[in-house]
């Protein structure tokens, strides 16, 4: 009992407030995660998801996916492209939204709120929204494109393995503004306004202001953002899977819509898993990155 | 916080209009379903395409609510408690174990935030047949509960990632002031550190209903009967049955926006002042 | 960093600790399950014995998976099952409409967690994959199927033992609008030259002569192989004469702007959609799209022909089968079935449904008068079924990713049709 209370002074206190949650998580996701790795190293295609031992082959998935499969390839790169691409407009856009909607003009406050619903609405109709417009011949967007003279022909946006997922990319990033916006506006508001008036005082500019005060005040805020929007982004599905299910010929096919392709549509359950734990591996070395490195900052 | 800056009447005339245009593109999406669903077929297919229906057509709201084998306000329902329960459960595990992280540096704290953010990566084709299989020997396979628990795993490692943040930027003094005041730990944290970390609890709040309220393949993979699913797993069907329709299509979005968009402007008050209300006003 | 390890091998150990619980729930589970088959397979032996003799004793819930989203078929189905229902007192029946995107990860889902319906009623080539993964009871010497169409009791057939028995069958046929191919000028095509030619005839700048659908999966593979077999090739054999010919076919009308590539997006319902609405001039479809067809557009002038032909007529054959699930309340289910398919109730299903019914005899008699389904009755003669194999998933895959790279221009016809072959070869080893 003295031990006990003994361990349960200053620091050690925090275990017990991250305990239930840590805890709910290790239930849910980390058998999921421990069986996907198992289910990975076996053999399991239909003919054998009912039997009662499950041969164990190694890294053969892993290397015959590698060796064999061009569409692991296409996938992969299709994901980083996709991430990449996403995560630059919107972080960009979300943050130029959220600094213009922190001035204090009258509408800012309703109108700010108001550019939140396209990240309220559910994936599935975003997607179907888009595919809609994204229409080859009645498409809105090649009204449009065609009315500013940028195009002469109607492009077959998803019908095109080439412009596919130019498509599915747009419609990612108008989803995930409002989400990068909110974040920093929150992130904007933690700041306080004398720095900026005692550092206008002493001369600085305006650019000087945003890179020498904005900037480093919000990096744990934009450090977040970034490493949430990398994770929420790499592992895309629900808007893939509606818009294109990943074609016109594996064009916009995602490790995570190729996964779900080969464990529920062709039954390769072992292969889905391998896939799964491909996407899985590359997320966790880039957190692993991240962590070490707000890490060493604290430590400095 | 309104007097922090003034800025002129000719520039915020001028920022009106920038924000007033920024409006109008990013939202031009949501006008064209809605004006769409308002058309005949035709009409819809028509080029040059009208901005406004020339021939109001309501015909495919009306087929929504004559069509009797899915209900939508009912699917609407089932969505509500599903995300209201899981958002639920996310606030209460995320918010202290975010400020158990900022505020205590016991042993394996990394490793724990690491754990958080490894939770998150998980492909939603590795979660569905492990889950299924707990869920169903746990006997909430079809019940609600499979599909809240499921998504308040997206909701919780979020929460924490971002709430971590504002209990680290609360001042310590403030916690200690309250032990003085004769708080221990715990009181300490219901009765001060929640209230001023109140804006984020709020917007995580917001964020865990979003995850929760936009889920598809859990909801559609743990829930069996009709009755029983969330809104999108009624739209996908729906995507299903009539295709290239687009005038139902749009009607049917329609309809599971316009109740979002009810509740959004309703909370707009309270989610707005949590996001700006300053952020420590010790 | 060390302290991270440490703390990851704990949680990694725990995490086995938690993986060793599941596993041996999941082993206990399967124990279980294990002796209950056994139990079974003797209770279904014995019923074979005596298997006219006694169907009453059947009692207890039985519930059916189906995924059609057609309102008429999901009423004629409960209809049948209400009036099951009535007739008897054992067993009490109930329908699940899972819909069809859905259907075949439910099934491989409930499968690894033995949580399945009693009885489904599915699309027949994914038939023989669900029974070579061992969830579906073997029915063999229960109903008679003689009279049946070959093709359909093939797809419920493997390795000789019958697991399942044919729903009712559909085939495809060429939809064409009357008016429009009499404004252009043209007779109703018959072959392969004739269709190219009055497809582009009726094209016109607002819409497309043909199409069919072209979708990355079995429903554009179902539209897309007539045109192989009509070649004379078979499923299997894409990167020959024939499989290269259908290729160029298809892409010789994509590119001309006869056929609309917008059809690699079309669900065969989007394509019905289009005709009805006027924006096609022709299309390939089946049998089940008639009903609604006729209800929703009464004054439309349209009619059906054989599929054009290039060295014989071929059609792809569709349909579903009931399988009754192994370890599942087996003895309700097969009372069903028996009533199901017995002849008024079938001859009832088939015709609100449209389709055409797998015993021979009633599809013979179905359609007296109705020129439209007798067209479809008489391509039914040559229509093909895909697979039965366990790994048909895999071969329509390879099959329906080279007809959408040939069709979107990513590759050329004979570069596809080697990289089908391919796959193909590896999984059914020449």
């Amino acid at each position: 009992m003295g031990k006990m209370k003994k361990f349960f002074q200053y620091d050690n206190i925090g275990y017990l407030f991250v305990l239930p949650a840590f805890a709910y998580m290790l239930f849910f996701v980390g058998y999921p995660i421990v069986s996907n790795i198992i289910l990975s190293f076996q053999d399991v295609t239909l003919k054998t998801l009912k039997a009662d031992t499950k041969a164990f082959v190694g890294f053969q998935n892993y290397i015959e996916l590698f060796q064999q499969d061009h569409v692991l390839m296409t996938s992969l790169w299709n994901t980083l492209f996709f991430t990449v691409a996403c995560l630059l407009f919107q972080f960009v856009i979300g943050f130029a939204l959220a600094v213009f909607f922190n001035k204090n003009f009258k509408i800012a406050k309703p109108i700010r709120g108001l550019l939140m619903m396209p990240w309220m609405i559910p994936i599935t109709v975003t997607a179907l929204i888009f595919k809609f417009m994204f229409g080859t011949d009645v498409g809105i967007i090649n009204y449009f494109l065609q009315g500013l003279g940028l195009i002469s022909n109607n492009i077959d946006w998803l019908t095109n393995p080439k412009t596919a997922m130019i498509a599915v990319v747009i419609a990612n990033i108008w989803i995930g503004i409002p989400f990068n916006m909110i974040l920093i506006s929150t992130g904007l508001t933690t700041i306080p306004k004398e720095l900026y008036e005692s550092a206008s005082i002493d001369g600085a500019n305006k650019f000087h202001l945003f890179t020498k005060i904005t900037l480093p005040l919000l990096k744990p805020t934009i450090e977040s953002v970034l490493i949430l929007g990398f994770i929420y982004t790499f592992k895309v599905y629900d808007l893939i899977y509606v818009m294109t299910s990943g074609g016109p010929v594996n064009s916009t096919q995602v490790l995570s819509t190729y996964s779900y392709k080969l464990s529920f549509e062709l039954f390769k359950y072992s292969k889905g898993a391998a896939v799964a734990n491909i996407l899985f591996v590359i997320l966790f070395i880039i957190s692993l990155i991240y962590l070490k490195y707000v890490y060493s900052e604290e430590e400095a | 916080m309104d007097e922090d800056k003034k800025i002129s009447r000719k520039q915020n005339i001028g920022y009106c209009i920038v924000a007033l245009l920024l409006f109008a593109v990013l939202l031009f999406p949501l006008y064209w379903i809605f004006v769409t669903s308002l058309k005949t077929e035709q009409e819809i297919f028509q080029i040059p395409p009208t901005f406004w229906p020339h021939i109001l057509n309501d015909a495919s709201y009306k087929a929504q609510l004559q069509s009797g084998d899915f209900n939508m306000f009912r699917s609407f329902a089932n969505s509500l408690i599903i995300a209201i329960s899981s958002m639920l459960i996310a606030i209460v595990l995320a918010v202290p174990a975010s400020y158990g992280i900022a505020k205590y540096n016991f042993k394996g704290k990394k490793a724990i935030i690491l754990g958080f953010l490894v939770t998150q990566m998980l492909p939603v084709s590795v979660l569905l047949t492990p889950l299924f299989i707990m869920f169903k020997n746990m006997h909430l396979y079809n019940t609600f509960w499979s599909t809240i628990l499921a998504d308040a795993t997206i909701g919780i490692p979020f929460s924490v990632l971002i709430l971590k943040n504002y209990f680290a930027s609360i001042p310590r003094e403030l916690e200690e002031a309250a032990y003085i005041d004769g708080c221990n730990r715990f009181t300490a944290f219901i009765r001060v550190l929640i209230p001023i970390a109140k804006q984020g609890v709020i917007v995580c709040g917001i964020f865990s209903f979003l995850y929760a309220w936009g889920d598809l393949a859990y909801g559609m993979t743990f829930i069996i009967d009709q009755e029983k699913r969330p809104i999108t797993a009624g739209i996908f069907n729906f995507m299903g049955q009539y295709g290239t329709k687009w005038s139902y299509l749009t009607a049917f979005a329609v309809v599971t926006i316009i109740p979002v968009a009810l509740i959004f402007i309703f909370m707009q008050k309270y989610i707005i002042s949590g996001m700006t209300s300053g952020a420590v006003k010790g | 960093m060390k302290k991270v390890l440490a703390t990851l091998m704990t949680t990694a150990l725990t995490a086995s600790l938690l993986m060793g619980c599941g596993s041996n729930a999941a082993t206990s589970g399967n124990n279980g399950e294990a002796t209950e088959e056994t139990a079974v397979s003797t209770e279904s032996a014995e019923s074979t014995e005596s298997a006219s003799a006694e169907t009453g004793s059947a009692s207890g819930d039985v519930t059916i998976w189906y995924y059609w989203e057609t309102e008429g078929h999901q009423a004629a189905l409960n209809k049948i099952i209400d009036d099951y229902n009535a007739s008897q007192e054992g067993v009490k029946v109930e329908a699940k409409y899972v819909p069809f995107a859905d259907f075949k990860k439910q099934l491989s889902i409930g499968a690894s967690a033995d949580e399945l319906p009693d009885l489904v009623i599915l699309d027949n080539p994914d038939h023989a994959s669900y029974a070579a993964m061992g969830i579906f009871a073997d029915i063999t010497g229960k109903f008679d199927v003689s009279n049946y169409y070959d093709g359909p009791v093939n797809s419920c057939t493997l390795d000789g033992k019958l697991y399942g028995v044919p729903f009712g069958s559909n085939c495809l046929c060429l939809f064409y609008n009357e008016d429009m191919l009499k404004e252009a000028g043209c007779e109703v095509p018959t072959t392969w030259d004739e269709l190219q030619d009055v497809a582009a005839k009726c094209t016109t700048d607002t819409r497309p002569g043909l199409a069919f659908c072209s979708l990355q999966n079995e429903e554009g593979t179902f539209n897309f192989l007539p045109w192989v077999w009509s070649t004379g090739s078979t499923s299997y054999e894409i990167n020959s004469d024939g499989g290269i010919k259908a290729l160029n076919f298809v892409k010789g009308l994509v590119d001309s702007g006869a056929m609309t590539k917008e059809a690699i997006n079309w669900t065969q319902g989007d394509t019905m959609n289009q005709f009805i609405s006027g924006n096609l001039a022709m299309m390939i479809n089946g049998t089940w799209q008639v009903p609604t067809m006729r209800e929703e557009v009464p004054d439309l002038n349209w009619n059906v022909a054989m599929i054009p032909q290039d060295t014989q007529q071929a059609s792809g054959l569709g349909g579903e089968n009931y399988a009754v699930i192994a370890g599942g309340n087996e003895d309700g289910a097969i009372d069903f079935l028996k009533y199901a398919t017995s002849d008024e109730t079938c001859l009832y299903m088939m015709n609100t449904m449209g389709y055409i019914s797998a015993d021979k005899t009633l599809a013979a008699g179905q359609f007296d008068g109705d020129p439209v389904y007798q067209i479809f009755v008489d391509e039914m003669e040559y229509a093909q079924a895909r697979g039965p194999l366990p790994e048909w998933p895999d071969v329509s895959d390879a099959i329906s990713l080279a007809f959408n790279e040939v069709m979107t221009g990513g590759s050329t016809p004979e570069d596809a049709a080697a990289k089908a072959q391919a796959t193909i070869d590896s999984i059914v080893g020449q």
